[in-house]
């Protein structure tokens, strides 16, 4: 579309009508939007039910086995946590940075990284086997004074991954109050008391706003640098090993990339059917994707780098070990993953250089499906390959996932979409109180 | 108690009413805003927020928190694993980090609603439901003022709805 003519488009938004158009999904859900549900549900059965199966009989109707240990549910959960990272970036570096673009697509990429660690959350849990010791992974006085060994990257984890979830929820919960409060004042009966309930009694006084806009900042600020550090400590489960393939000072920044890289992908394929079905063509422009294709570029240039980097270092570590590591990645069992995880991690986002593609919504979210699974399987090559050739070739072997670890990964990825359903129906999809802040401030338009 | 409450459309008139009905001696005001703004917090003279000091507190305490949870029960059941000295510094960092940045965050929103007065079951009786739409409102409790001086002031700074309570 011309951007004149989607100037002419825009220009009319006020206040009232943000209030109005981003409510307005919030009413009776369609047809479609039940079946989309019904799918979720029935293959979140087939993921408890293969779950089920697995508490019963045993962890060993998994594929994993000497000596790939970790496979599909370690790259589950390290997949999920990345996707979740990119709703932070958006959310809270986009504030500290006054990028305006973010106002629109905060409020949904916020709730996509909960969702998404409430995903990678289960997947430690399923691959414990016996997951009613969970509990052993959290810090409480137990009657043999044994603690946590709070020297392992693991236990590290379970402090990152509980403190992002936990500030993630807050962030965005704290974010929604107004407008909670808004939806409150625009229902009737219990629709109004639910929503007043939530918004714990808002009505947006001075004194109120002041307080909140601080600890706004504040909630930003922190969870800037925790976004940096929960991949950070996810990848370190693996760097700080001795496997070949793993152990490397690079992947913290390196996960961290691929983490934003995947994120921004999963927010485009979601942003395009959410727009798409609830008419919010005026507030989601093709300025936002254009802004979101320059990320995915520059993450995927950072991730390019990071592959090539790890050649480069075993090469130049000149440890065979190493060395045959990194070649049998690519020219191995698992070449086919991992020139699927090139192509279509460094080589299809290449597309976006160009600026027909970066405002192309059809040609975005083909690329972001591209990138989803590209990063999905960088996962699983870097754990899979890396443990099936390492040391003694004695001690050599493949895996290839069974039907449950299939099954639970069909379920992960419906338990990940049925929550952001109940989300586009229950909440506003998009910050009233940021676009009015917007629009207050002389903007008519919320980009072009 | 007697008052007046006014209505109004922009940023701009809500915050020139707000210093006009201060400099005419009424500073006791409760206004309402769909929007957050500084520049009605400067137009009412409302400076900071105590909630940065709580997120500190926060903070700190995670720290420490960190610190004792790590190095406390690894002293409490010492048990030398990976070869590394019982109080290793370099990994408690990280619980410390996170413990950090937990309360520091959970502090912030406590701060936030404490000092915000939230929760709260009951609304104000001058609260409207427009001021969550697109409606700035300003009430000016009579006080020692004559309520139909003060409606006058009111009617004066271009306020698009006026509501009189006596």
């Amino acid at each position: 579309m011309a951007t004149a003519e989607l100037e002419a488009r825009v220009v009319h938004l006020t206040m009232a009508d943000a209030n109005e158009d981003i409510a307005r999904p919030i009413s009776k859900p369609a047809l479609r939007w039940w079946l989309l549900l019904g799918v979720t549900v029935l293959l979140i059965g087939v993921g408890a039910a293969a779950w089920f199966y697995q508490i019963g009989v045993g962890l060993g109707v998994a594929g994993i086995t000497h000596p790939v240990m970790w496979g599909v549910y370690i790259t589950n959960f390290v997949f999920w946590v990345g996707i979740a990272h990119s709703g932070t970036l958006i959310s809270a570096i986009l504030y500290l940075f006054r990028s305006g673009w973010r106002t629109t697509i905060n409020r949904a990429a916020e709730a996509m990284t909960i969702f998404a660690v409430m995903t990678a959350g289960l997947f430690p849990l399923i691959h414990l086997g016996r997951v009613w010791y969970f509990y052993w992974l959290m810090p409480y006085p137990s009657q043999r004074q044994i603690w946590p060994d709070f020297r392992s990257p693991l236990v590290l984890d379970v402090f990152a991954v509980g403190t992002y979830f936990t500030i993630s929820l807050i962030f965005w919960y704290t974010g929604l109050i107004p407008d909670l409060a808004a939806l409150r004042d625009k229902f009737s009966g219990m629709k109004s008391k639910v929503y007043g309930a939530l918004s714990l009694g808002w009505t947006g006084t001075v004194n109120e706003w002041r307080h909140y806009r601080r600890a706004y900042l504040y909630m930003a600020g922190i969870a800037t640098p925790l976004v940096l550090s929960v991949h950070s400590v996810v990848s370190w489960d693996f760097a700080l090993s001795i496997v070949p393939g793993w152990h490397s000072t690079i992947f913290a920044p390196y996960f961290v990339a691929g983490a934003i890289f995947s994120g921004i992908a999963m927010v485009i394929t979601l942003m395009v059917p959410l727009r798409w079905a609830f008419g919010l063509e005026d507030y989601i422009t093709e300025y936002h994707f254009e802004n979101m294709a320059k990320l995915l570029l520059l993450t995927s240039l950072i991730v390019g780098y990071a592959y090539a980097v790890e050649y480069f270092l075993a090469w130049y570590s000149a440890d065979p070990i190493e060395q045959e590591s990194f070649l049998w990645r690519a020219r191995g069992h698992y070449a086919l993953p991992f020139w699927i995880m090139v192509f279509c991690n460094v080589v299809v986002p290449m597309t976006c250089w160009f600026k027909r593609i970066r405002r192309s919504i059809a040609a975005l979210f083909v690329i972001s499906i591209f990138v989803n699974i590209g990063m999905w399987y960088e996962r699983f090559v870097i754990i899979a390959s890396s443990l099936a050739h390492e040391f003694d070739p004695g001690g050599w072997g493949v895996y290839t996932p069974s039907w449950v670890e299939i099954a639970i990964l069909v379920g992960s990825f419906a338990w990940f979409f049925f929550w952001f359903l109940i989300f586009t129906r229950t909440l506003p999809t998009i910050s009233i109180a940021e676009v009015k802040e917007h629009l207050a401030h002389g903007h008519t338009d919320l980009g072009t | 108690m007697s008052g007046v409450l006014a209505q109004y459309t922009s940023l701009g008139e809500t915050e020139s009413a707000i210093r006009r009905f201060r400099e005419a001696g009424h500073t006791d005001l409760q206004v309402w805003s769909p929007i957050p703004s500084e520049a009605l917090e400067e137009a009412m003279d409302i400076h900071g927020s105590p909630v940065g000091r709580w997120a500190l507190i926060g903070g700190m305490t995670g720290c420490v928190t960190g610190l004792l949870l790590t190095a406390g029960t690894s002293l409490g059941y010492p048990l030398v694993t990976q070869g590394k000295p019982i109080v290793s510094i370099p990994p408690f960092i990280v619980v410390m980090f996170e413990l950090t940045i937990l309360l520091t965050g959970i502090f912030a929103l406590m701060a936030m609603l404490v000092h915000a007065r939230r929760p709260r079951r009951d609304l104000s009786p001058h609260y409207r439901p427009e001021f969550s739409v697109d409606r700035f409102g300003v009430y000016v409790p009579a006080g020692q003022w004559d309520l139909s001086d003060v409606e006058q002031l009111v009617r004066d700074t271009g306020a698009v709805d006026v509501e009189t309570d006596s």
